[in-house]
Protein backbone atom coordinates (compact mmCIF):
# COMPACT_ATOMS: atom_id res chain seq x y z
CA UNK A 1 0.00 0.00 0.00
CA UNK A 2 1.04 3.38 -1.19
CA UNK A 3 1.98 6.46 1.88
CA UNK A 4 -0.65 8.28 -0.02
CA UNK A 5 -3.18 5.44 0.32
CA UNK A 6 -2.08 4.53 4.01
CA UNK A 7 -3.15 8.63 4.54
CA UNK A 8 -6.21 8.72 2.94
CA UNK A 9 -7.45 5.40 5.17
CA UNK A 10 -5.78 7.74 8.58
CA UNK A 11 -8.27 10.34 7.42
CA UNK A 12 -11.08 8.89 7.40
CA UNK A 13 -10.63 6.99 10.48
CA UNK A 14 -10.00 9.97 11.91
CA UNK A 15 -12.49 11.88 10.67
CA UNK A 16 -15.15 8.65 11.31
CA UNK A 17 -13.90 8.80 15.07
CA UNK A 18 -14.39 12.50 15.49
CA UNK A 19 -17.97 12.44 13.77
CA UNK A 20 -18.85 9.70 16.27
CA UNK A 21 -17.40 11.99 19.22
CA UNK A 22 -19.17 14.76 18.22
CA UNK A 23 -22.49 12.80 18.39
CA UNK A 24 -21.47 11.03 21.84
CA UNK A 25 -20.90 14.85 23.11
CA UNK A 26 -24.18 16.07 21.62
CA UNK A 27 -25.82 13.87 23.51
CA UNK A 28 -24.32 14.70 27.52
CA UNK A 29 -27.42 16.62 28.71
CA UNK A 30 -26.13 20.12 30.42
CA UNK A 31 -25.49 20.18 33.72
CA UNK A 32 -28.07 22.65 35.64
CA UNK A 33 -31.33 23.76 35.92
CA UNK A 34 -33.68 26.25 35.08
CA UNK A 35 -36.06 27.57 37.59
CA UNK A 36 -38.93 27.26 35.86
CA UNK A 37 -41.25 30.33 36.43
CA UNK A 38 -44.78 30.60 37.72
CA UNK A 39 -47.74 33.00 39.12
CA UNK A 40 -49.49 32.62 41.49
CA UNK A 41 -52.81 33.98 42.61
CA UNK A 42 -51.52 35.52 46.26
CA UNK A 43 -54.83 36.99 47.94
CA UNK A 44 -58.13 36.88 47.56
CA UNK A 45 -58.56 40.11 45.01
CA UNK A 46 -56.82 38.89 42.77
CA UNK A 47 -53.40 39.52 43.45
CA UNK A 48 -50.95 38.02 41.18
CA UNK A 49 -47.16 37.12 42.32
CA UNK A 50 -44.06 35.12 40.00
CA UNK A 51 -42.99 32.30 41.54
CA UNK A 52 -40.03 30.22 40.50
CA UNK A 53 -40.06 26.47 41.02
CA UNK A 54 -35.98 25.15 42.49
CA UNK A 55 -34.68 21.84 42.91
CA UNK A 56 -33.30 21.46 45.96
CA UNK A 57 -30.95 18.34 46.60
CA UNK A 58 -30.38 16.94 50.24
CA UNK A 59 -28.62 14.18 51.95
CA UNK A 60 -29.92 10.41 53.07
CA UNK A 61 -28.93 8.04 55.44
CA UNK A 62 -29.45 5.36 52.35
CA UNK A 63 -27.56 6.71 49.51
CA UNK A 64 -24.05 8.68 49.76
CA UNK A 65 -25.65 11.01 46.86
CA UNK A 66 -27.87 14.00 47.44
CA UNK A 67 -31.56 13.71 46.75
CA UNK A 68 -34.29 15.82 45.00
CA UNK A 69 -37.22 18.25 46.65
CA UNK A 70 -38.52 20.69 44.66
CA UNK A 71 -40.03 24.15 46.11
CA UNK A 72 -41.42 27.20 45.22
CA UNK A 73 -40.47 30.87 46.04
CA UNK A 74 -41.79 34.05 45.93
CA UNK A 75 -39.57 35.98 43.46
CA UNK A 76 -38.48 39.44 44.11
CA UNK A 77 -36.96 42.54 43.04
CA UNK A 78 -33.75 42.30 44.15
CA UNK A 79 -31.93 38.83 42.96
CA UNK A 80 -29.65 38.20 46.05
CA UNK A 81 -33.45 38.45 48.02
CA UNK A 82 -33.97 35.22 46.19
CA UNK A 83 -30.82 33.72 46.80
CA UNK A 84 -31.06 34.60 50.47
CA UNK A 85 -34.54 32.75 50.09
CA UNK A 86 -33.57 29.60 48.29
CA UNK A 87 -30.36 29.35 51.26
CA UNK A 88 -33.12 29.71 53.41
CA UNK A 89 -34.78 26.67 52.16
CA UNK A 90 -31.81 24.71 52.43
CA UNK A 91 -31.54 25.61 56.39
CA UNK A 92 -34.82 24.68 56.72
CA UNK A 93 -34.29 21.40 55.44
CA UNK A 94 -36.60 18.47 54.36
CA UNK A 95 -38.44 16.04 56.35
CA UNK A 96 -36.95 12.13 55.29
CA UNK A 97 -33.99 14.23 54.30
CA UNK A 98 -30.34 15.11 56.04
CA UNK A 99 -30.07 18.68 56.11
CA UNK A 100 -25.84 18.19 56.62
CA UNK A 101 -25.97 21.64 58.46
CA UNK A 102 -25.18 21.90 62.19
CA UNK A 103 -27.70 23.36 64.18
CA UNK A 104 -28.32 27.00 64.90
CA UNK A 105 -26.48 28.34 62.03
CA UNK A 106 -27.54 31.00 60.22
CA UNK A 107 -26.68 33.02 57.53
CA UNK A 108 -26.10 36.71 58.31
CA UNK A 109 -25.32 38.23 54.83
CA UNK A 110 -24.81 37.09 51.36
CA UNK A 111 -22.81 39.33 47.88
CA UNK A 112 -23.32 38.12 44.64
CA UNK A 113 -19.85 39.43 43.13
CA UNK A 114 -20.87 39.58 39.57
CA UNK A 115 -17.54 40.19 37.33
CA UNK A 116 -16.33 37.25 39.57
CA UNK A 117 -19.66 35.18 38.82
CA UNK A 118 -19.41 34.39 42.85
CA UNK A 119 -21.52 34.44 45.58
CA UNK A 120 -20.03 35.08 48.94
CA UNK A 121 -22.17 33.74 51.85
CA UNK A 122 -21.28 35.07 55.37
CA UNK A 123 -22.79 32.19 58.02
CA UNK A 124 -22.93 32.91 61.66
CA UNK A 125 -20.20 31.46 64.52
CA UNK A 126 -22.16 27.91 64.69
CA UNK A 127 -21.10 27.37 61.84
CA UNK A 128 -17.71 26.55 63.12
CA UNK A 129 -18.66 26.10 66.76
CA UNK A 130 -20.97 23.18 66.34
CA UNK A 131 -19.54 21.39 63.33
CA UNK A 132 -19.16 17.94 64.53
CA UNK A 133 -16.22 17.41 62.46
CA UNK A 134 -14.57 15.13 60.44
CA UNK A 135 -13.74 15.29 56.60
CA UNK A 136 -17.18 13.97 55.35
CA UNK A 137 -18.99 15.86 56.98
CA UNK A 138 -17.01 19.02 55.74
CA UNK A 139 -17.36 18.04 52.02
CA UNK A 140 -21.26 17.28 52.74
CA UNK A 141 -21.93 20.66 53.83
CA UNK A 142 -19.77 22.31 51.31
CA UNK A 143 -21.27 20.89 48.62
CA UNK A 144 -24.81 20.55 49.86
CA UNK A 145 -24.61 24.77 49.64
CA UNK A 146 -22.41 24.91 46.50
CA UNK A 147 -24.12 22.34 44.32
CA UNK A 148 -27.19 23.42 45.09
CA UNK A 149 -26.77 26.87 44.61
CA UNK A 150 -24.76 26.63 41.57
CA UNK A 151 -27.20 23.89 40.19
CA UNK A 152 -30.08 26.59 40.21
CA UNK A 153 -28.50 30.12 39.71
CA UNK A 154 -26.18 29.46 36.39
CA UNK A 155 -25.33 33.37 36.73
CA UNK A 156 -23.18 31.72 39.92
CA UNK A 157 -20.01 29.71 39.34
CA UNK A 158 -18.28 29.48 42.36
CA UNK A 159 -19.17 29.67 46.17
CA UNK A 160 -16.65 31.61 49.31
CA UNK A 161 -17.93 30.74 52.60
CA UNK A 162 -17.58 33.61 55.72
CA UNK A 163 -18.19 33.25 59.20
CA UNK A 164 -18.57 35.52 61.58
CA UNK A 165 -17.77 38.03 58.61
CA UNK A 166 -14.41 36.68 58.51
CA UNK A 167 -12.46 34.46 56.20
CA UNK A 168 -11.83 31.44 58.07
CA UNK A 169 -9.24 28.23 57.66
CA UNK A 170 -11.26 25.56 57.50
CA UNK A 171 -14.53 24.27 58.85
CA UNK A 172 -13.59 21.48 61.60
CA UNK A 173 -9.54 21.22 60.82
CA UNK A 174 -9.39 19.61 57.07
CA UNK A 175 -10.55 21.49 53.78
CA UNK A 176 -9.64 24.68 53.19
CA UNK A 177 -11.96 27.50 53.49
CA UNK A 178 -10.30 30.51 52.05
CA UNK A 179 -10.81 29.75 48.22
CA UNK A 180 -13.81 29.90 46.62
CA UNK A 181 -15.79 26.73 45.25
CA UNK A 182 -16.76 25.29 42.24
CA UNK A 183 -19.41 22.47 42.34
CA UNK A 184 -19.04 19.23 41.77
CA UNK A 185 -22.16 17.83 40.59
CA UNK A 186 -21.19 14.20 40.71
CA UNK A 187 -22.62 14.66 44.51
CA UNK A 188 -25.95 15.15 42.94
CA UNK A 189 -28.34 12.36 42.14
CA UNK A 190 -30.98 13.51 39.70
CA UNK A 191 -33.38 10.93 40.12
CA UNK B 1 -21.60 0.03 25.33
CA UNK B 2 -20.68 3.61 26.05
CA UNK B 3 -17.54 3.19 27.54
CA UNK B 4 -16.58 0.96 24.99
CA UNK B 5 -17.41 3.27 21.93
CA UNK B 6 -15.47 5.93 23.74
CA UNK B 7 -12.43 3.24 24.35
CA UNK B 8 -12.48 2.32 20.59
CA UNK B 9 -12.77 6.34 19.12
CA UNK B 10 -9.76 7.15 22.08
CA UNK B 11 -7.72 3.66 19.96
CA UNK B 12 -8.31 5.22 16.82
CA UNK B 13 -7.38 8.44 17.73
CA UNK B 14 -4.35 7.57 18.82
CA UNK B 15 -3.15 5.22 15.80
CA UNK B 16 -4.05 7.81 13.74
CA UNK B 17 -2.97 11.20 15.44
CA UNK B 18 1.04 10.63 14.85
CA UNK B 19 0.06 10.68 10.96
CA UNK B 20 -1.90 13.57 11.19
CA UNK B 21 -0.49 15.93 13.47
CA UNK B 22 2.20 18.14 12.31
CA UNK B 23 5.56 17.79 14.22
CA UNK B 24 6.39 19.36 17.70
CA UNK B 25 7.17 23.10 17.42
CA UNK B 26 10.00 23.44 20.59
CA UNK B 27 11.52 26.48 21.42
CA UNK B 28 13.93 27.10 24.45
CA UNK B 29 14.73 29.69 27.19
CA UNK B 30 17.72 30.02 29.54
CA UNK B 31 17.79 32.91 32.83
CA UNK B 32 20.05 33.47 35.90
CA UNK B 33 18.41 33.85 39.08
CA UNK B 34 19.92 34.41 42.14
CA UNK B 35 21.32 30.61 43.48
CA UNK B 36 19.61 28.90 40.25
CA UNK B 37 19.35 28.61 36.79
CA UNK B 38 15.80 28.29 35.11
CA UNK B 39 15.97 26.52 31.71
CA UNK B 40 12.07 26.14 29.76
CA UNK B 41 11.42 24.36 26.54
CA UNK B 42 8.08 25.33 25.55
CA UNK B 43 5.91 22.92 22.81
CA UNK B 44 3.53 24.26 20.97
CA UNK B 45 1.66 21.35 22.32
CA UNK B 46 1.79 18.97 25.47
CA UNK B 47 4.86 16.24 24.63
CA UNK B 48 6.15 13.27 26.00
CA UNK B 49 9.65 13.44 27.71
CA UNK B 50 12.49 11.58 29.04
CA UNK B 51 15.00 13.26 31.36
CA UNK B 52 18.51 12.32 31.44
CA UNK B 53 20.30 14.40 34.74
CA UNK B 54 24.15 13.94 34.03
CA UNK B 55 26.95 15.89 35.69
CA UNK B 56 28.07 17.87 32.89
CA UNK B 57 24.68 18.15 31.56
CA UNK B 58 20.70 17.60 31.16
CA UNK B 59 19.72 15.92 28.05
CA UNK B 60 15.62 15.67 27.38
CA UNK B 61 14.52 13.18 25.12
CA UNK B 62 11.43 13.91 23.29
CA UNK B 63 9.55 11.51 20.80
CA UNK B 64 9.09 12.23 17.60
CA UNK B 65 10.67 14.62 15.22
CA UNK B 66 10.90 17.58 16.62
CA UNK B 67 10.59 20.81 15.16
CA UNK B 68 13.52 23.41 17.00
CA UNK B 69 12.39 26.81 16.72
CA UNK B 70 15.03 28.26 18.43
CA UNK B 71 19.00 27.44 17.30
CA UNK B 72 21.22 26.31 19.35
CA UNK B 73 21.30 28.89 22.07
CA UNK B 74 24.52 29.79 23.92
CA UNK B 75 24.79 31.17 27.18
CA UNK B 76 27.93 32.77 27.58
CA UNK B 77 26.91 35.35 30.64
CA UNK B 78 25.34 32.27 32.92
CA UNK B 79 26.77 31.18 35.70
CA UNK B 80 25.95 27.62 35.28
CA UNK B 81 25.18 26.89 31.62
CA UNK B 82 27.45 27.05 28.32
CA UNK B 83 25.42 26.11 25.76
CA UNK B 84 22.12 24.37 24.80
CA UNK B 85 21.95 22.10 21.71
CA UNK B 86 19.20 20.36 19.72
CA UNK B 87 19.22 17.57 17.15
CA UNK B 88 16.96 14.92 16.06
CA UNK B 89 18.09 11.72 15.94
CA UNK B 90 16.03 9.10 14.27
CA UNK B 91 12.63 8.93 15.40
CA UNK B 92 13.69 11.01 18.56
CA UNK B 93 14.49 15.01 19.24
CA UNK B 94 17.15 15.60 21.96
CA UNK B 95 17.87 18.82 23.68
CA UNK B 96 20.81 19.06 25.48
CA UNK B 97 22.14 21.64 28.12
CA UNK B 98 25.80 21.67 28.78
CA UNK B 99 26.79 23.10 31.82
CA UNK B 100 29.93 25.05 32.57
CA UNK B 101 31.04 22.73 35.62
CA UNK B 102 28.64 20.44 37.09
CA UNK B 103 24.92 21.07 37.99
CA UNK B 104 21.96 19.22 39.21
CA UNK B 105 18.46 19.37 38.60
CA UNK B 106 16.71 21.12 41.60
CA UNK B 107 13.70 20.96 40.67
CA UNK B 108 11.80 20.13 37.39
CA UNK B 109 7.96 20.43 37.04
CA UNK B 110 5.56 21.18 33.76
CA UNK B 111 3.43 24.26 33.51
CA UNK B 112 0.11 25.03 30.73
CA UNK B 113 -0.88 26.94 28.20
CA UNK B 114 1.35 26.79 26.91
CA UNK B 115 2.80 23.28 27.58
CA UNK B 116 6.47 24.30 29.42
CA UNK B 117 8.82 21.90 30.72
CA UNK B 118 10.41 24.03 33.45
CA UNK B 119 14.09 22.92 35.04
CA UNK B 120 16.17 24.75 37.98
CA UNK B 121 19.13 23.60 37.80
CA UNK B 122 21.80 24.30 40.75
CA UNK B 123 25.48 24.17 40.96
CA UNK B 124 26.53 20.56 42.10
CA UNK B 125 29.95 19.15 43.45
CA UNK B 126 28.99 16.04 41.27
CA UNK B 127 31.73 13.87 40.13
CA UNK B 128 31.70 14.58 35.77
CA UNK B 129 30.52 11.47 34.34
CA UNK B 130 34.08 10.95 31.95
CA UNK B 131 36.14 11.44 34.96
CA UNK B 132 39.00 8.64 35.06
CA UNK B 133 38.76 6.24 37.71
CA UNK B 134 41.46 7.62 39.62
CA UNK B 135 40.11 11.23 39.97
CA UNK B 136 36.74 9.50 40.91
CA UNK B 137 38.35 8.20 44.19
CA UNK B 138 39.76 12.10 45.19
CA UNK B 139 37.50 13.97 47.01
CA UNK B 140 35.59 16.74 45.10
CA UNK B 141 36.00 19.89 44.99
CA UNK B 142 34.00 21.89 47.70
CA UNK B 143 30.60 22.53 46.38
CA UNK B 144 29.87 26.96 45.53
CA UNK B 145 26.86 26.21 47.56
CA UNK B 146 25.10 23.97 49.80
CA UNK B 147 24.19 21.11 47.94
CA UNK B 148 20.76 20.74 46.21
CA UNK B 149 18.24 20.03 48.90
CA UNK B 150 15.63 19.42 46.50
CA UNK B 151 17.11 16.82 44.09
CA UNK B 152 14.89 13.49 44.50
CA UNK B 153 16.72 10.92 46.38
CA UNK B 154 15.94 7.73 48.28
CA UNK B 155 13.33 8.00 50.94
CA UNK B 156 15.33 8.72 54.35
CA UNK B 157 12.80 11.04 56.56
CA UNK B 158 9.09 10.29 56.66
CA UNK B 159 6.83 12.64 58.29
CA UNK B 160 4.08 11.32 60.35
CA UNK B 161 0.82 14.05 61.30
CA UNK B 162 -1.54 12.73 63.29
CA UNK B 163 -4.67 14.46 63.35
CA UNK B 164 -6.33 17.27 65.59
CA UNK B 165 -4.89 17.31 68.77
CA UNK B 166 -5.31 19.61 72.26
CA UNK B 167 -8.34 21.74 72.04
CA UNK B 168 -9.06 20.59 69.44
CA UNK B 169 -10.57 17.34 69.75
CA UNK B 170 -11.66 16.63 66.34
CA UNK B 171 -14.54 14.66 65.88
CA UNK B 172 -16.03 13.00 69.14
CA UNK B 173 -18.47 9.85 68.72
CA UNK B 174 -21.57 9.02 70.57
CA UNK B 175 -19.10 7.13 73.62
CA UNK B 176 -17.24 10.17 73.66
CA UNK B 177 -14.15 8.66 72.41
CA UNK B 178 -12.41 11.75 70.63
CA UNK B 179 -10.56 12.07 66.85
CA UNK B 180 -7.15 13.04 68.85
CA UNK B 181 -6.46 10.24 70.88
CA UNK B 182 -7.23 7.53 68.28
CA UNK B 183 -4.98 9.36 65.69
CA UNK B 184 -2.17 9.99 68.22
CA UNK B 185 -2.30 6.03 69.08
CA UNK B 186 -2.27 5.11 65.52
CA UNK B 187 0.53 7.60 65.02
CA UNK B 188 3.08 6.43 67.34
CA UNK B 189 2.18 3.01 66.48
CA UNK B 190 3.18 3.60 62.89
CA UNK B 191 6.24 5.53 64.16
CA UNK B 192 7.38 2.34 65.87
CA UNK B 193 6.74 -0.38 63.11
CA UNK B 194 8.61 2.48 60.14
CA UNK B 195 11.52 2.61 62.82
CA UNK B 196 12.53 -1.12 63.75
CA UNK B 197 11.30 -2.08 60.29
CA UNK B 198 13.02 -0.06 58.21
CA UNK B 199 15.64 1.89 59.89
CA UNK B 200 14.16 5.30 58.21
CA UNK B 201 13.85 8.52 60.52
CA UNK B 202 10.65 9.33 61.27
CA UNK B 203 9.55 12.74 62.24
CA UNK B 204 6.13 13.72 64.10
CA UNK B 205 4.31 16.85 63.68
CA UNK B 206 2.72 16.18 67.61
CA UNK B 207 3.43 13.11 70.09
CA UNK B 208 1.73 14.23 72.23
CA UNK B 209 -1.68 15.59 72.92
CA UNK B 210 -1.18 19.16 72.24
CA UNK B 211 -2.67 21.66 69.54
CA UNK B 212 -0.46 22.38 66.75
CA UNK B 213 -2.00 24.28 63.44
CA UNK B 214 -2.50 22.94 59.91
CA UNK B 215 0.16 25.33 58.73
CA UNK B 216 2.82 24.41 61.41
CA UNK B 217 2.51 20.78 60.67
CA UNK B 218 3.09 21.36 57.18
CA UNK B 219 6.37 23.60 57.97
CA UNK B 220 7.58 20.69 60.30
CA UNK B 221 7.63 18.14 57.49
CA UNK B 222 9.05 20.94 54.96
CA UNK B 223 11.85 22.38 57.13
CA UNK B 224 12.72 18.67 58.76
CA UNK B 225 13.51 17.92 54.85
CA UNK B 226 10.89 14.78 55.37
CA UNK B 227 10.22 13.06 51.75
CA UNK B 228 6.23 11.94 52.75
CA UNK B 229 3.88 13.24 54.50
CA UNK B 230 1.21 11.08 56.44
CA UNK B 231 -1.83 12.89 57.93
CA UNK B 232 -3.93 10.20 60.18
CA UNK B 233 -7.32 10.85 60.88
CA UNK B 234 -10.83 9.54 61.66
CA UNK B 235 -13.81 10.44 59.40
CA UNK B 236 -17.63 11.86 60.42
CA UNK B 237 -20.72 12.37 58.34
CA UNK B 238 -23.79 13.84 58.88
CA UNK B 239 -24.95 10.19 57.58
CA UNK B 240 -24.84 7.77 60.47
CA UNK B 241 -24.98 4.97 58.64
CA UNK B 242 -21.23 5.84 56.39
CA UNK B 243 -18.72 3.63 56.88
CA UNK B 244 -15.35 2.54 56.08
CA UNK B 245 -12.01 3.82 55.13
CA UNK B 246 -10.74 6.19 52.37
CA UNK B 247 -7.48 7.85 51.71
CA UNK B 248 -7.19 11.37 49.96
CA UNK B 249 -4.47 13.14 48.29
CA UNK B 250 -4.56 17.12 47.75
CA UNK B 251 -7.17 18.44 44.99
CA UNK B 252 -5.97 21.19 42.46
CA UNK B 253 -9.77 20.75 40.39
CA UNK B 254 -11.09 23.00 43.59
CA UNK B 255 -8.22 25.56 43.27
CA UNK B 256 -9.94 28.66 41.28
CA UNK B 257 -9.13 28.13 37.47
CA UNK B 258 -9.05 31.82 37.59
CA UNK B 259 -5.90 32.27 40.01
CA UNK B 260 -4.45 29.43 39.34
CA UNK B 261 -4.15 31.11 36.09
CA UNK B 262 -2.64 34.52 37.39
CA UNK B 263 -0.28 32.44 39.39
CA UNK B 264 0.92 30.98 36.50
CA UNK B 265 1.88 33.83 35.02
CA UNK B 266 3.59 34.51 37.28
CA UNK B 267 5.30 31.97 37.03
CA UNK B 268 6.48 32.73 33.74
CA UNK B 269 7.22 36.43 35.15
CA UNK B 270 9.54 34.72 37.48
CA UNK B 271 11.80 34.42 34.16
CA UNK B 272 12.42 37.83 34.20
CA UNK B 273 14.15 38.62 37.61
CA UNK B 274 13.08 41.90 38.10
CA UNK B 275 9.62 41.48 39.17
CA UNK B 276 8.73 40.71 42.03
CA UNK B 277 5.12 38.85 43.64
CA UNK B 278 3.55 41.72 45.43
CA UNK B 279 0.23 40.26 45.93
CA UNK B 280 -0.48 38.60 49.37
CA UNK B 281 -3.28 36.69 48.03
CA UNK B 282 -0.87 35.55 44.78
CA UNK B 283 2.12 34.49 47.40
CA UNK B 284 -0.56 31.79 49.45
CA UNK B 285 -1.67 30.03 45.66
CA UNK B 286 2.27 29.76 44.56
CA UNK B 287 2.73 28.52 47.90
CA UNK B 288 -0.12 26.43 47.79
CA UNK B 289 0.99 24.83 44.86
CA UNK B 290 4.12 23.93 46.67
CA UNK B 291 2.11 19.92 46.59
CA UNK B 292 1.61 20.62 42.56
CA UNK B 293 4.49 18.64 41.52
CA UNK B 294 4.30 15.94 43.74
CA UNK B 295 0.61 15.30 42.79
CA UNK B 296 1.53 12.16 40.44
CA UNK B 297 3.66 10.31 43.81
CA UNK B 298 0.74 11.27 46.18
CA UNK B 299 -1.69 9.74 44.47
CA UNK B 300 0.54 6.65 43.74
CA UNK B 301 1.06 6.61 47.99
CA UNK B 302 -2.35 7.08 48.37
CA UNK B 303 -3.42 4.43 46.05
CA UNK B 304 -0.47 1.91 48.28
CA UNK B 305 -1.98 2.60 51.43
CA UNK B 306 -5.86 2.39 50.45
CA UNK B 307 -5.47 -0.80 49.05
CA UNK B 308 -3.60 -1.87 52.26
CA UNK B 309 -6.30 -0.40 54.30
CA UNK B 310 -8.99 -2.64 52.23
CA UNK B 311 -7.10 -5.92 52.54
CA UNK B 312 -6.16 -5.55 56.38
CA UNK B 313 -9.03 -4.07 58.11
CA UNK B 314 -12.16 -5.74 55.82
CA UNK B 315 -14.19 -2.42 56.12
CA UNK B 316 -15.61 -0.81 53.07
CA UNK B 317 -13.67 0.44 50.59
CA UNK B 318 -13.98 4.02 50.10
CA UNK B 319 -11.70 4.12 48.11
CA UNK B 320 -8.86 7.25 47.25
CA UNK B 321 -10.86 10.53 46.68
CA UNK B 322 -9.39 14.23 46.42
CA UNK B 323 -10.38 17.16 48.14
CA UNK B 324 -8.77 20.62 48.89
CA UNK B 325 -7.15 19.75 52.26
CA UNK B 326 -5.44 22.93 53.90
CA UNK B 327 -2.69 20.99 55.35
CA UNK B 328 -1.60 18.98 52.40
CA UNK B 329 -1.42 21.79 50.00
CA UNK B 330 1.38 23.48 52.29
CA UNK B 331 3.93 20.26 52.13
CA UNK B 332 6.23 19.96 49.24
CA UNK B 333 6.61 15.95 49.12
CA UNK B 334 4.25 13.25 48.09
CA UNK B 335 1.36 13.77 50.88
CA UNK B 336 -1.64 11.95 51.64
CA UNK B 337 -4.51 11.69 54.52
CA UNK B 338 -6.04 8.96 55.64
CA UNK B 339 -9.68 8.35 57.27
CA UNK B 340 -9.33 4.61 58.92
CA UNK B 341 -12.56 4.33 59.95
CA UNK B 342 -16.01 6.59 61.00
CA UNK B 343 -16.39 7.63 64.82
CA UNK B 344 -19.58 8.93 63.36
CA UNK B 345 -20.70 5.13 63.28
CA UNK B 346 -21.67 3.26 66.13
CA UNK B 347 -19.98 -0.31 64.85
CA UNK B 348 -16.81 1.68 63.73
CA UNK B 349 -16.65 3.47 66.89
CA UNK B 350 -16.62 0.46 69.03
CA UNK B 351 -13.62 -0.66 66.43
CA UNK B 352 -11.82 2.22 67.17
CA UNK B 353 -11.50 1.47 70.50
CA UNK B 354 -9.88 -1.52 70.52
CA UNK B 355 -5.92 -1.48 70.38
CA UNK B 356 -6.05 -4.43 67.86
CA UNK B 357 -8.28 -2.57 65.50
CA UNK B 358 -5.52 0.29 65.54
CA UNK B 359 -2.32 -2.05 65.29
CA UNK B 360 -3.88 -3.13 62.10
CA UNK B 361 -4.57 0.16 60.45
CA UNK B 362 -1.04 1.22 61.31
CA UNK B 363 0.46 -1.90 59.93
CA UNK B 364 -1.85 -1.42 56.53
CA UNK B 365 -0.20 1.88 56.43
CA UNK B 366 2.96 0.64 57.49
CA UNK B 367 2.48 -1.69 53.98
CA UNK B 368 1.21 1.00 51.91
CA UNK B 369 4.47 3.22 52.77
CA UNK B 370 6.52 0.21 52.60
CA UNK B 371 5.48 -0.11 48.61
CA UNK B 372 5.68 3.48 47.77
CA UNK B 373 9.37 3.58 49.52
CA UNK B 374 10.26 1.00 46.57
CA UNK B 375 8.45 2.13 43.77
CA UNK B 376 9.84 6.12 44.57
CA UNK B 377 13.48 4.71 45.42
CA UNK B 378 13.27 2.71 42.23
CA UNK B 379 12.45 5.96 39.73
CA UNK B 380 14.76 8.60 41.77
CA UNK B 381 18.04 5.91 41.58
Amino acid sequence: MTRQKRLLIAIAIAALAVLLAALLLLRKKPVGFEPELLNREIDKGGGIAEFIKVKLFFLSETSQYLRPVFREIEVPEIREELYRKFISLLLAGDSGHITPVPGGVQLRSLHYLGARQMLLLDFNEPLAAAFPGGTSAELEFIYFMVDNICYNFREIKKVKFLIGGNESKTLAGHIDLEKPFFPDFAWLKDE
Amino acid sequence: MKNSIKAGIASVALLVAPLLLPSLGIGFRAFDHEGYTRVVIEGDRSFAYKVQDLPDRLEVRLGGRADFRTPALSVPSSQLLERVTCEVQGEESVLTVHYKGTAAVRKNFVLEKPFRLVFDLVKSARAPAAAPADDEKKPGPAPAEPPPAARPKPIETICIDPGHGGEDLGAVGRSKLQEKNITLKIGIKLKKLIESRTGLRVIMTRDKDSEVSLNTRASIANNQRAQMFVSIHVNSSFRKSAYGSETFFVSLQATDPEALELAQKENQNQEDPGEAIQNDELKMILWNMAQTEHIRESSKLAEYIQNELNELLGTRNRGVKQAPFRVLMRTAMPAVLIEAAFISNASEEKKLQNDEFLERIALAIYNGISKFIYYYNSIVK
